[in-house]
């Protein structure tokens, strides 16, 4: 990597870094005075009721709980309430499908053959026809991950911009191979494709959150902030 | 504004609120003058609404083009069977984070494209498909929807006029293909995202097989604008065929990247070298995509042309959604092209035999040549299945696929050969 300019494999160092967001929520560019919170909108949003708040977003909240515990229950108190309210704005149970799935991932962190019959079961599906939806999403986890689910945009805007240096930096740090968790179960590095941030290479998803702007040097920095 | 750079030649419209947090409330968004379009459709007949937006040459803005009204127009009239209106915000195409942007600081802005979209076709119900890695952003419009409710802008007897329109987000869970509208209607049914054959189409049998309209963020939003301010205030921007405004997502090598507004037409020389200050070391431009991944590629050189739909086409290529990728003379072609197929295979639903072991074979044959093992005869057999892609499928993901293989071959072989050969200076740059 030269000094200025690295060239297609490394980010562009002539880039204004200063102005790049507190919290790594993006580049704030010509608006140097927002925030991390402007940005993600975090003051606007407030904390988000567990039973999921007004009928018609009660199927979106998906990464509400911290703490996933593998043998939670699924569908009692507010999460009971929750289901009830995502099935009234479907003309049938089937396509609570998918909102459902995320509230089970989001309780327990990842969808086993048992949770995703309890889903079948509560919904009225077949337990095949449920594997076979579940199975063609990527964003389900189908066995455990880390605490820290990390996944690097190495697609084309990324790429060009360094994203596979970004990858390699989280793989070295964590000391994991590609797709596999640290043996403290905290960290999950993988690949993953275009985010939507492309403006904003290298753009990283840990957990629910985007990490944007993302240099190779400033792993150290994300990693700290997340423990 | 756009954001995170402005220029002084934007038209903004869409953009106008971005990088104003005061903007995504309800009180900042009504103090900008926020839900009087709403109100003003209220007060029309649905058939002017779309005649209004029909007027304006409106086109979709999800990478089709296919005119927003004219898509309305289709839908059958009202009898007992409910409607439904659809919002595309699964925004996955690489290289394009418009409607992120335009969710993030105004969701006050696509709620009412939605409700006066519902209210023309006579739809009881919207669902906006959001992609699930955007949860932020589907925070954000949560909380906008749930100030909707309060307030009734949506729901039952939305401001006194008699009309009910729900509002319901739902959340996709990783599927690039989810994107395409019938795969996301048969996402939002609770299936695997396979796109449907069509005939029959969304507006005779969509969502749940009941009259849809599917129409992305962007058209929403510029809708509501139109039937805010007319058609003939949109028809003073762009060209006779593409009018209005257009957010432009940059993104490579550019000294500033981001999104920008500007009128459809507007010069592409001029928006990569001035507007985006050109690359950032100043090199030369290699290669450009205008349109997001799916779409031809231009070289350096093919960039005195205007950013709209038809000059786009007679250049060989495509609008799309108006995600322009830069890259300049030290990219490495043959990886990103490779990396871009590696994405098709990947996201592949796999229906379709062309499609799904075209882009895994074309993958393969393209990361030998990346590696230096590449032999002549192998760019015949990338246009061969090229060929075999494009055209012969459920939907056009496929096409997609070979778009990039067939135009970087074209324009690129030079590239494609010195790696065949090794050349110590194309190796030295690859990753
Ligand atoms: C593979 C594929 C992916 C697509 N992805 C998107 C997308 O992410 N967002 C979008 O709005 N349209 C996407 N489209 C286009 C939609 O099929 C559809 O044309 C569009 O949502 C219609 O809205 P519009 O008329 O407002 O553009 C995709 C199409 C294909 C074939
Ligand atoms: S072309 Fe590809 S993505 Fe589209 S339906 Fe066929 S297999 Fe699926
Ligand atoms: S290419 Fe990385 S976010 Fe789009």
């Amino acid at each position: 990597m030269s000094a200025a300019y690295g060239g297609a494999d490394s980010p562009p160092s002539s880039w204004p870094q200063a102005l790049q967001n507190p919290g790594f929520a993006g580049d704030t560019g010509e608006f140097p005075t927002l925030t991390e919170a402007d940005v993600r909108g975090t003051a606007y949003v407030g904390e988000r009721p567990r039973d999921g708040g007004h009928p018609g977003v009660a199927g979106t909240l998906a990464y509400q709980v911290a703490e996933k515990n593998p043998e939670a229950p699924l569908f009692e108190g507010p999460y009971a309430e929750r289901v009830v309210k995502i099935l009234e704005r479907y003309p049938d149970s089937q396509a609570a499908l998918l909102p459902v799935l995320h509230m089970a991932h989001e309780i327990r962190g990842h969808l086993s053959p048992g949770t995703m019959d309890e889903v079948a079961e509560r919904l009225g599906l077949s337990p095949a026809y449920v594997r076979g939806v579940a199975t063609f999403y990527s964003m389900y986890n189908l066995g455990p991950v880390g605490k820290y689910l990390i996944q690097v945009c190495t697609n084309i805007s990324c790429n060009l911009c360094g994203g596979d240096a970004v990858l390699q930096a989280f793989l070295d740090a964590t000391g994991t191979g590609m797709g596999e968790t640290t043996p403290d179960g905290l960290y999950t590095v993988m690949e993953v494709e275009c985010l939507g941030a492309c403006g904003f290479p290298t753009a990283v998803q840990i957990n629910e959150r985007y990490f944007e702007n993302v240099r190779p040097e400033d792993v150290p920095a994300i990693l700290a902030r997340l423990r | 504004m756009a954001y995170p750079y402005r220029h002084p030649s934007e038209v903004l419209v869409l953009a106008k609120y971005f990088g104003d947090p005061e903007a995504r409330t309800l009180r900042g968004w009504e103090e900008r003058g926020g839900y009087q379009a709403l109100r003003k459709a209220l007060g029309m007949a649905p058939a002017d609404v779309v005649n209004e937006v029909k007027a304006s040459g409106l086109r979709g803005r999800g990478g089709a083009g296919f005119p927003t009204g004219v898509k309305w127009s289709f839908m059958p009239p009202k009898g007992d069977k409910p409607h439904f209106l659809v919002c595309n915000a699964d925004e996955s195409e690489p290289g394009t984070f418009k409607d992120r942007e335009l969710i993030r600081w105004t969701p006050h802005a696509l709620l009412e494209g939605c409700l006066i979209g519902a209210y023309a076709i006579r739809a009881e119900h919207a669902y906006i498909y959001i992609r699930g890695e955007f949860f932020e952003a589907a925070q954000i419009l949560a909380k906008a929807i749930e100030e909707a409710y309060a307030a009734g802008y949506a729901g039952q007897n939305i401001l006194g006029s008699g009309v009910d329109i729900d509002i319901t987000l739902h959340l996709g869970a990783g599927a690039y293909i989810c994107g395409e509208e019938t795969g996301l209607l048969n996402s939002l049914e609770g299936r695997r995202g396979e796109p449907r054959v069509k005939p029959p189409f969304p507006a005779i049998a969509g969502a749940f097989r009941l009259p849809t309209a599917v129409n992305n963020v962007e058209s929403l939003i510029a809708a509501a604008h139109i039937v805010q301010n007319g058609a003939e205030w949109y028809r003073q921007w762009g060209t006779e065929k593409s009018t209005g405004t257009k957010l432009f997502c940059v993104s490579g090598h550019v000294k500033r990247p981001g999104n920008y507004e500007l009128p459809l037409g507007f010069n592409f020389r001029e928006f990569i070298y001035d507007v985006c200050g050109g690359t950032p070391g100043g090199r030369p431009v290699k290669a450009v995509i205008p349109g997001g991944s799916s779409v031809p590629i231009l070289t350096g050189d093919e960039l005195d042309i205007g950013m709209d739909y038809e000059a786009m086409a007679a250049a060989g290529t495509m609008l799309g959604c108006g995600s322009v990728i830069v890259m300049d003379d030290t990219t490495n072609l043959v990886k990103q092209v490779r990396r871009m197929v590696d994405f098709y295979a990947h996201e592949s639903c796999g229906q379709c035999t062309p499609c799904r072991e075209g882009t895994a074979w074309a993958a393969r044959i393209l990361r030998r040549i990346e590696n230096g093992r590449g032999l002549e005869e192998d760019l015949q057999t990338l246009l061969e299945i090229s060929d075999n892609m494009s055209g012969k499928t459920i939907c056009v993901l496929s096409d997609a696929a070979a778009a990039p293989i067939t135009s970087s071959i074209q324009k690129f072989r030079d590239d494609y050969l010195a790696l065949m050969r090794r050349e110590p200076a194309l190796a030295a740059r690859s990753a």
